[in-house]
């Protein structure tokens, strides 16, 4: 990281403002991947599809006492893929679903990672007592099985979407705060920031103006890998039967086929719809997540 | 009398989702790791391994080894999914243990195949003439398992045990309540007086729904320590069509033959009581010949095995209700409001707006296949001397634009977003709705009573509980609307009983089993005339009176009368009792008689696999491998880095 920072610094000095020349750096390295591309884009068609898709889906097609088609019906010219038990779209349940999921999904990260990132730069910025209580918390939370605790959590918070998203936020948060620790001592063992406090720059201002903007790349890296856990672990809850029975997400449409006998009416156009888009979905922000990665660090990059 | 809580049997499905459904959670398990393998290092990921999990059934089975070797032998049947709590009569209330203990213990008389109790331990019986004391005749000769003489003293024991002890009272307590004395003068005779006429004596003791019979020369020394002996030394000592031989806690229970029971010895050697915590998973033990009989299985699985070969499906009439439940206006015996509850709920009018507002046709069609009849009275189908319909001109149709017009009448304005606003305190109209979290059904009927309430201006939250969460809640009159099932038996007096007064919780707001808070004088006193009439034809006439009150105060809102659906294995015949109507519906089914009269075939049996399921998994076996092999490419050269 550090590496990157000096080269991108002097570079920026050469050619152009400084502003856009990392940015730019940045999304050449980035085009050079083609598996990170093939992760952008198909995260970017499923972005897409979920924000356009209240322009043509409405409650007549998802309202269970306004759907009309036939009952677990076999994929048709009308129905590309099939009708669930309730004679509802199977298609759109599917692009409306990944509304639901990927909102899960994103906001969970999101708590994941400003408490993973915060717990991390205290407890790497104030060390002593602070710290490693700190992470004697952290350690213990990564002790503790994220399955079951997630159920737990999700069973004692009442069921729905924000008890499920708390509860993922609860069991996943530790990784992104060991790593942003780890990185925070090895910013703060820098000249700059010891000139920083010499200057009489106080605990706050060196970990947010200091450490934060140097530990930020790494916070993107780690979300986006943590979008992808969250979507899964979403998906699992909302199996297990811990969402909201009445929301469409891909968890709750795989809930209902397994337990209202799709499987054994061989109704796989029930199943594996939302099974894909899952793992289409979660692929997309793994492939992009390691892109990001092998590019902030060009350690990586070089010995390839 | 004869009613037990469908509720209730289901609590173990709701520690399920903690502790049950081991297939469930295996498979899903297996899903997220396989995922979330691939997402993080493959090398944790085997995709392959994780989706003929879903379809195989939950483990190999001491069950399927032990069939081997006694082919034909052995019956193998599904466990009623509640399971077994426990195997201590006096204490267990689950589905799954009754269906046990009407196996291994004997009972006073039994209901017939034709529905009316008849002679079991007691060969005959007659009613003294003011109604209250009963002289059964005892069968002599009678050996329990382990040679010692079963008489009437030892059901003059089980019941005066009852009476008398607090924790043997604890499932079968409401059906001794009104016993005065038990006696066995000689031990072929047994003596019951009761406080007051009771027209259902004779349903106390059946099968299943009624008090088992226990060996007193076994029990006695477990008095002390009753709640928490566990009854688990094999064979346990009884006498019934089966032995209880063995019990593994949430797999299976081995049954052998009793070769000398009265009604004649069972054609099969040996019974497999197997729980599955999911009918699917039952579904395909049953489809690859491991399991011979399954009762209740849901309806996209009935209609799938209808077209199965191997495989013989019937449908029983239904003996039991879904529906609503809405909260009247908690509170406790004396008259105090307990709980939480909406007061919008207290008006008669909002109540009769939302059951004309739900369309039970769509709910049988749809989330029943059409497998069940619109709910109508309050006692099922199945046990027609007490069905009863509403007078024609009184249905409440579904019917959502009168039920605007009432509640436009009744003042409830629409206020933002199409809410109605509840004219008493101004605050919108938004009802929470209690839903069995582990129940699919519950799961279902959700979306559309929200829909439904939607569409007459009532903002519905769903609220998915435990089973125990739930019936705390309900307990405390913390709860607006709750979906509820109940099954009963031929005897009407229990289940009437939970909508009657004396079932509201004391003044601490503890004790109690009310179903919904419901509480009439007028029914009150027809539930006092209808336990002690003899003429079955007055008897129906007060009860039918009962289940107007109950229609017309829309606090239970009946859904449907579902149909049993049971699917057999075409290996076994003689399981389903009865003659089926001119609809081909058989009577409702009692595994005592089913389990009995049931008999091998000498047909072969073919499986058949849903070949659109197969082609399903081998699809995503596939892409799920390939999605591995992808990442697994990645992880390599991340490694080679």
């Amino acid at each position: 990281m550090s590496a990157a920072q000096a080269v991108a610094a002097q570079e920026a000095a050469v050619a152009v403002p400084p502003r856009f020349a990392g940015a730019r750096r940045f999304v050449r390295a980035f085009a050079h991947r083609p598996s990170g591309v093939t992760g952008v884009v198909l995260l970017v068609l499923f972005i897409l599809l979920a924000l356009v898709s209240p322009l043509f889906i409405g409650p007549d097609q998802l309202d269970v006492t306004k759907a009309d088609g036939p009952l677990l019906a076999a994929p048709s010219g009308h129905y590309p893929l099939g009708t669930d038990q309730a004679g509802r779209n199977v298609l759109l349940l599917l692009v409306w679903g990944s509304r639901e999921s990927l909102r899960v999904g994103v906001i969970a990260t999101a708590l994941t990672v400003v408490f993973g990132a915060g717990v991390g730069i205290v407890a790497g910025h104030y060390g002593g007592f602070v710290g490693r209580a700190l992470m004697h918390v952290t350690d213990w939370f990564i002790a503790l099985p994220s399955l079951p605790l997630a159920i737990s959590l999700a069973a004692v918070l009442g069921q729905g979407e924000t008890s499920i998203t708390i509860a993922i936020a609860v069991t996943s948060w530790t990784a992104t705060a060991r790593l942003i620790r780890a990185q925070t001592l090895a910013v703060e063992a820098r000249p700059f920031v010891e000139r920083a406090r010499a200057l009489g720059a106080g605990d706050w201002q060196i970990m947010v103006r200091q450490v934060l903007p140097n530990v930020t790349p790494l916070i993107l890296v780690s979300s986006t890998l943590t979008v992808a856990g969250a979507l899964l672990s979403e998906a699992t809850l909302t199996f297990l039967g811990l969402g909201n029975p009445a929301s469409i997400t891909w968890g709750e449409m795989l809930n209902n086929a397994f337990f209202n006998g799709a499987f054994t009416a061989g109704a796989w156009w029930y199943v594996l719809p939302p099974g894909l888009a899952i793992l289409v979905v979660v692929l997309g922000f793994t492939l992009t997540g390691r892109a990001v990665e092998h590019v902030l660090d060009p350690r990586t990059e070089d010995r390839r | 009398m004869t009613a037990v809580e469908d509720t209730a049997a289901t609590a173990p499905t709701s520690t399920l989702r903690v502790r049950g459904p081991r297939a469930v959670l295996a498979f899903a398990i297996a899903c997220a790791m396989c995922l979330l393998g691939l997402t993080g290092s493959a090398a944790a990921a085997s995709p392959s391994r994780a989706s003929p999990a879903s379809v195989s059934p939950a483990s190999a089975s001491p069950a399927t080894a032990s069939t081997r070797s006694a082919a034909g032998k052995t019956l193998r049947v599904a466990m009623d999914s509640s399971g077994v709590d426990t195997l201590n009569p006096f204490v267990s209330y689950f589905n799954g243990s009754l269906d046990l203990f009407g196996a291994i213990y004997p009972t006073l008389t039994v209901i017939e195949k034709n529905g009316k109790p008849g002679p079991y331990l007691a060969t005959s019986w007659s009613l003294s003439k003011d109604h209250r004391t009963w002289t059964f005749k005892i069968r002599p000769g009678l050996k329990w398992s382990d040679g010692k003489p079963l008489t009437a003293a030892d059901a003059a024991w089980t019941f005066h045990l009852i009476m008398t002890n607090d924790v043997a009272a604890t499932a079968n307590g409401t059906l001794v309540s009104h016993f005065e004395s038990v006696s066995a003068p000689n031990p072929t005779t047994l003596v019951i007086t009761t406080n007051q006429p009771q027209a259902d004596l004779t349903y106390v003791s059946v099968p299943i729904y009624g008090i088992p019979i226990v060996p007193e020369h076994i029990w006695k020394s477990h008095v002390k320590g009753l709640k928490s002996y566990q009854n688990d030394s094999f064979p346990v000592v009884g006498y019934g069509p089966w032995t209880l031989t063995g019990y593994k806690t949430d797999q299976y229970a081995t049954l052998d033959a009793n070769k000398s029971f009265v009604f004649g010895a069972p054609k099969y050697g040996h019974l497999i009581e197997r729980l599955y915590k999911t009918s699917d998973s039952a579904v395909a033990a049953l489809r690859s010949g491991q399991l011979d009989y399954i009762s209740g299985v849901n309806a996209t699985e009935f209609t799938s095995l209808r077209r199965t070969s191997g495989v013989h499906t019937v449908q029983a009439a239904g003996n039991g209700w879904n529906g609503l439940e809405l909260n009247p206006g908690a509170r406790t015996r004396g008259g105090k409001p307990i709980g939480t509850g909406n007061p919008a709920l207290k008006d008669p009018v909002l109540r009769r707006a939302i059951a004309l507002s739900i369309d039970k046709k769509t709910l049988v069609g749809k989330v029943l296949d059409g497998y069940g009849t619109v709910g109508q009275g309050y006692l099922p189908p199945a046990w027609s001397q007490w069905v009863w319909k509403p007078p024609p001109g009184q249905e409440q149709k579904y019917d959502p634009h009168k039920a605007n017009q009432l509640l436009d009448k009744a003042g409830y304005r629409r206020g933002r977003g199409g809410i109605r606003v509840d004219p008493k305190n101004g605050k919108p109209l938004v009802l929470r709705l209690g839903i069995h979290s582990d129940e699919s059904e519950d799961a279902a009927f959700a979306p559309y009573i929200a829909g439904w309430l939607g569409d007459i201006g009532i903002k519905v939250v769903i609220h998915p509980m435990s089973m125990s969460a739930l019936n705390s809640d309900l307990g405390k009159g913390d709860w607006d609307m709750l979906i509820d099932a109940w099954t009963s038996g031929p005897d009407p007096t229990y289940m009437l009983g939970i909508q009657s007064c004396t079932t509201l919780p004391n003044e601490q707001g503890t004790g109690g089993n009310t179903d919904s808070f419901f509480c009439d004088p007028r029914y009150e006193k027809l539930f006092g005339q209808q336990q002690s009439q003899f003429d079955p034809e007055q008897r129906a006439r007060i009860v039918g009176k009962m289940q107007k009150i109950l229609y017309d105060a829309d606090v239970d809102i009946m859904f449907y009368n579902k149909r049993q659906k049971i699917a057999t294995s075409s290996k076994v015949t003689g399981m389903n009792t009865g003659t089926p109507d001119a609809q081909g519906f058989y009577p409702a089914q009692s595994s005592f008689w089913s389990y009995l009269d049931a008999a091998p075939t000498a047909q072969r049996h073919y499986s058949a696999g849903g070949i659109g399921l197969w082609f399903g998994i081998a699809a995503a076996v596939i892409v799920l491998g390939a999605g591995a092999a992808i990442i697994r490419h990645r992880a390599g050269v991340d490694d080679r880095e």
